[in-house]
């Protein structure tokens, strides 16, 4: 008895124990299934992905009268993912016959309005828009195309993508998604035991993992809630996440949330994520407008988007994707003939480098550098802002192109110093202050070292315009007023002696500011600066747009301040814009996820300088291309158009620059050794070369700003300042003076000398030896001048 | 030759010549051709025959001070216009300014003045709406612009030297904004 009881004794206590062991299990799984039911909901209601700002290239505008031709207007749709074809049914296609494009735009969001998507005839006149019309014959007098995505601001090793909602989703897709992913998608619980099985059986007989047996839900929690270790906890997890979405949420709202979820491809530190972005990174065009053949291809990339890289790993993408083809096809999705005509598409991705054609590291960064004085990095890497940029995309390939091929020139070229330059380049419009181009190093699409943003380098003769404006400003000079080159020696506060040279080694006397300013002389500047004083000078940097004036030392009045590509195009940018500062924009507007406008810089001017005398240093800067250290380049630009500008170059030829501005367009180019070496060439020979290539190639217009009232035209005379006739000499220069400035006049041709009297002076006037500097060797060889 | 027939055929010529001066330049295709079409030394060629009447033209020009400043009549230049795509912009940035939007009426203007950067009847507009931004120190800049942009223009200057006026009103420079305010008078009547 006693032993059976306490036989039963036991007993209970081990059911006992059983019970409580059950129960705690018990316990513990609901608090488990509670846990991630939490989680699962809260996170999946939020619905919060991270979402990197957007950033767009500004839209191109088109109106009558606009230069562009239909052939470029073609080309600009085609980068925008917009096909050719007819008929013109659907937005994102477009056709052109002759002199006339119809083209059916995108709905697009912009800062201010939607608009929607409309049909558009455009009528061209050769190389203008001639007219625009509407879909019901109606002038349209000014539109805008749907802007350029051109990149995001994510985390470094950050996801990116673009989220679709399910009306911009081609109902193809998530037909596609289930006949090849997950057949049994639309009646399961979130796990398909029959499909573990059965992948379990092919893995085990394969003896390597062959089959997944995920579903869709199981994929998405995989991706969405969980890392990638792969223990049988996480498995075990994952079951009960899907089975918890299932049973909360509706099948529509878990496939539009996978298409947005799911990894699909590596750029770089970028990961692409969700079918929106895909889509632009292999296709370069919205997820509505694919076709079959297009979406068979993301649908196969689903499975190993490194494995199928379509741009890597071409003939495997291809032949998954016509596997998938094939599949909708036994699968009833699509019929065969289709399929059949598909699996005979090509790939049509957008390019095989590996990277999105559209790629500009260089302004991205510094869209994303001035972004941050706004909004915090959160702000930027998560909330899904749209950024609206001034990047002209055509402009920056071309600046891309006038660098590279100016590098690789001198990488041929005989002076050895000079292979192997990096080179940097920005591009800004002088009257909006708008930063359209940036190149940030030999290989634009590089994203490393941004020279155009972080290198700071001496300006070398860059630095004269500014001596010069400071005497301008200081009432005490024109033009015409004449300053020593002659050697100088300057006591410095270390006890070292500065000695300044010409760059010829030349000593040249007495010599005009527009002389001495144009043909870059060192000795005439430094005399110049000094009797003005290094406060003003240094006063100029400030005024043009810098933050902080250089120190106060004599040699910056040869440019050994050290200033940045983009720093150098601020100044330079006030200069072409008359004295007024526009603090440089990267950035036109910013709106958040919903359409709302948030904060942007806006359009700023202030008058910087006086007009008169920025009118009159520009004046002498288009002197530097008739006269000057540029004149090699006049024969390279289109003729007539007048452009300004300044040749820069450092000591011992470390940096080439050239800095200068059309009506249009300020463009400032670098070109050195990222170790400091001698390049071996100045701003002439070497930067200058790639900015008349860039001015040349682009649709600008001469620099023509109008003169202050308080300013006239008068002829003098280059060598002496004296008032001339522009009759007697080749040597005769235009130049403005402001109203009641006494000149002497030139006693063998004054002013008052007409044709038919000089016509008379046998010979023509003994005058002005033709020195050197004015006949530049055609090489661009500065023999004649200062380092420019 | 007598001197004042002498003055005559240079500025004849002059006349004919336009702004680009060529006998004996060695690039004429290149010479600064600076802004003269709109508002350069045209003073001389739009008005010969007065200045030929009234000066004497031989001493002025060949005396011993020879520089003294000719009073210069600028070349009356015709009211700015605004081109149709700049005309449809600005009437969106007026209405998106009526709803109180703006920033898109700001975004507007900006289209216009990519489109049209030296017309200075846009800086003027800008302006305008800097003054709903309550923004009145660029509100005065942008007028400065548009003067500088309106040289020859009374039509145009009357309206910027009017929108200087406001600006240095709303900020309380009384006895400038009223300086402002003649100018833009004077202007107004020629």
């Amino acid at each position: 008895m006693a032993r059976r009881k306490r036989n039963s004794k036991s007993r209970q206590k081990l059911q006992r124990g059983f019970a409580i062991l059950a129960l705690l299990a018990l316990l513990a799984l609901i608090i488990l299934v509670a846990v991630l039911d939490r989680r699962v909901t809260q996170q999946f209601e939020g619905r919060r992905w991270t979402l990197p700002a957007r950033v767009y290239a500004q839209p191109l505008e088109l109106y009558a009268g606009q230069d562009l031709s239909s052939a470029r207007f073609a080309q600009e749709l085609e980068r925008l993912g917009y096909i050719p074809q007819t008929p013109v049914d659907r937005p994102g296609t477009f056709r052109r016959k002759g002199d006339s494009v119809d083209v059916y735009v995108r709905e697009f969001r912009f800062s201010d309005e939607t608009q929607p998507a409309q049909k558009l005839h455009v009528g061209f006149d050769g190389e203008a828009i001639a007219a625009l019309a509407g879909s019901n014959g109606a002038d349209v007098p000014v539109f805008r195309l749907d802007p350029l995505l051109i990149g995001s601001i994510f985390p470094i090793h950050g996801e990116d993508r673009i989220i679709v909602s399910p009306a911009e989703v081609p109902p193809l897709l998530p037909d596609a998604l289930k006949a090849v992913e997950d057949r049994k998608f639309d009646t399961h619980h979130g796990v398909n035991p029959l499909a573990i099985l059965r992948a379990a059986f092919v893995n085990l007989r394969a003896g390597q993992v062959e089959q997944g047996g995920s579903t869709l839900t199981q994929q998405l929690v995989k991706s969405y809630f969980l890392d990638s270790r792969r223990t049988l906890r996480r498995k075990g997890e994952e079951a009960i996440m899907a089975f918890i979405l299932e049973s909360r949420f509706e099948k529509a709202d878990i496939m539009n949330a996978y298409i947005n979820e799911i990894y699909l491809g590596q750029d770089g530190r970028r990961a692409v994520h969700g079918f929106g972005l895909a889509s632009q990174f292999y296709f370069g065009k919205p997820l509505a407008e694919l076709n079959l053949p297009e979406v068979a291809l993301l649908v196969a990339i689903v499975r190993g988007p490194s494995y199928y890289d379509p741009r890597r790993h071409a003939e495997r993408a291809l032949e998954r994707r016509n596997l998938v083809l094939k599949v909708l096809a036994d699968e009833g999705v699509v019929k065969r003939p289709e399929a059949a005509r598909a699996m005979k598409a090509p790939l049509g991705i957008t390019d095989n480098a590996g990277r999105s054609a559209n790629y500009f590291p260089a302004f991205l960064d510094l869209v994303r550098r001035r972004l941050r004085e706004d909004y915090p990095e959160e702000a930027l890497t998560e909330t899904g802002l749209v950024v609206f940029s001034t990047l002209d995309p055509l402009l920056q390939e071309k600046a891309e192109l006038a660098l590279s091929d100016e590098l690789a020139r001198q990488d041929q070229g005989s002076r050895k110093a000079a292979r192997g330059l990096e080179g940097s380049m920005v591009v800004t419009t002088p009257q909006t202050g708008e930063v359209v181009a940036v190149v940030g190093g030999r290989r634009a699409s590089f994203d490393g070292f941004n020279r155009a943003l972080d290198m700071k380098r001496p300006i070398g003769s860059l630095a004269k315009p500014m001596v010069y404006l400071a005497a301008l400003q200081s009432g005490r000079f024109t033009p015409a007023s004449v300053v020593m080159d002659e050697p100088i020696e300057l006591k410095l506060e270390s006890g070292d002696v500065w000695k300044p040279n010409n760059y010829d080694k030349k000593i040249h006397g007495p010599v005009t500011l527009v002389r001495g300013l144009t043909q870059s002389y060192n000795l005439a500047t430094v005399n110049l600066g000094l009797d003005v004083g290094l406060g003003p000078v240094a006063k100029t940097y400030v005024q043009l747009g810098l933050d902080e004036a250089p120190p106060k030392y004599p040699s910056i009045l040869l440019g050994t301040a050290q200033l940045s590509p983009v720093e150098v195009a601020q100044m330079y940018n006030t200069l072409a814009n008359g004295g007024f500062r526009s603090p440089l924009r990267a950035v036109r507007a910013v709106i958040d996820e919903h359409g709302k406008a948030l904060k942007a810089p806006e359009l700023e001017v202030t008058e910087a300088a006086p007009t008169e005398a920025v009118y009159t240093l520009d004046r002498m800067l288009i002197e530097v291309f008739e006269r000057g250290t540029a004149r090699p380049a006049r024969k390279a630009l289109p003729p007539g158009l007048v452009v300004a500008g300044k040749t820069g170059t450092s000591n011992d030829y470390r940096d080439s620059w050239f800095a200068g501005f059309s009506g249009g367009h300020v463009i400032v180019v670098w070109m050195g050794h990222d170790d400091n070496a001698t390049t071996g060439l100045t701003g002439t020979t070497g930067a200058l070369q790639a900015w008349t290539h860039l001015m040349a190639s682009i649709s600008t217009t001469s620099f023509e700003p109008l003169m202050p009232e308080a300013v006239e035209d008068r002829w003098i005379e280059f060598y002496s300042g004296q008032e001339t006739s522009p009759y007697c000499s080749g040597s005769a220069v235009r130049m403005p003076f402001e109203l009641g400035t006494v000149l002497n006049p030139n006693p063998a041709c004054p002013p008052s000398t007409t044709p038919e009297e000089a016509a008379l002076m046998q010979p023509p006037l003994p005058v002005v030896p033709n020195e050197d500097g004015v006949t530049a060797p055609a090489d661009g060889a500065p023999r004649t001048s200062n380092p420019p | 030759m007598l001197p004042l027939s002498r003055t005559f055929v240079a500025i004849a010529l002059l006349a004919s010549a336009g702004c680009s001066l060529q006998p004996f330049h060695t690039q004429p295709s290149t010479t600064p051709t600076r802004p003269a079409t709109q508002g350069g030394s045209g003073p001389v060629i739009s008005e010969p025959p007065t200045v030929t009447s009234t000066l004497p033209a031989e001493p002025a020009i060949q005396g011993p001070a020879p520089s003294i400043p000719v009073p210069r009549e600028r070349p009356k230049v015709a009211p700015a216009t605004l081109s149709p795509a700049s005309k449809a912009l600005v009437s969106q940035a007026q209405a998106q300014r009526k709803k109180g939007d703006l920033p898109g009426a700001s975004g507007s203007l900006d289209r216009a003045l990519r489109i049209e950067p030296n017309n200075p009847l846009l800086w003027i507009e800008m302006g305008r709406l800097r003054m709903d931004q309550r923004n009145y120190a660029q509100a005065e800049s942008m007028g400065r612009k548009a003067l500088s942009m309106a040289v020859g223009d009374n039509h145009t200057q009357a309206a910027a030297w009017q929108l200087i006026a406001d600006s240095l009103r709303a900020r309380g420079k009384n006895p400038q904004a009223k300086e402002a305010l003649d100018k833009a008078n004077e202007l107004g009547i020629q």
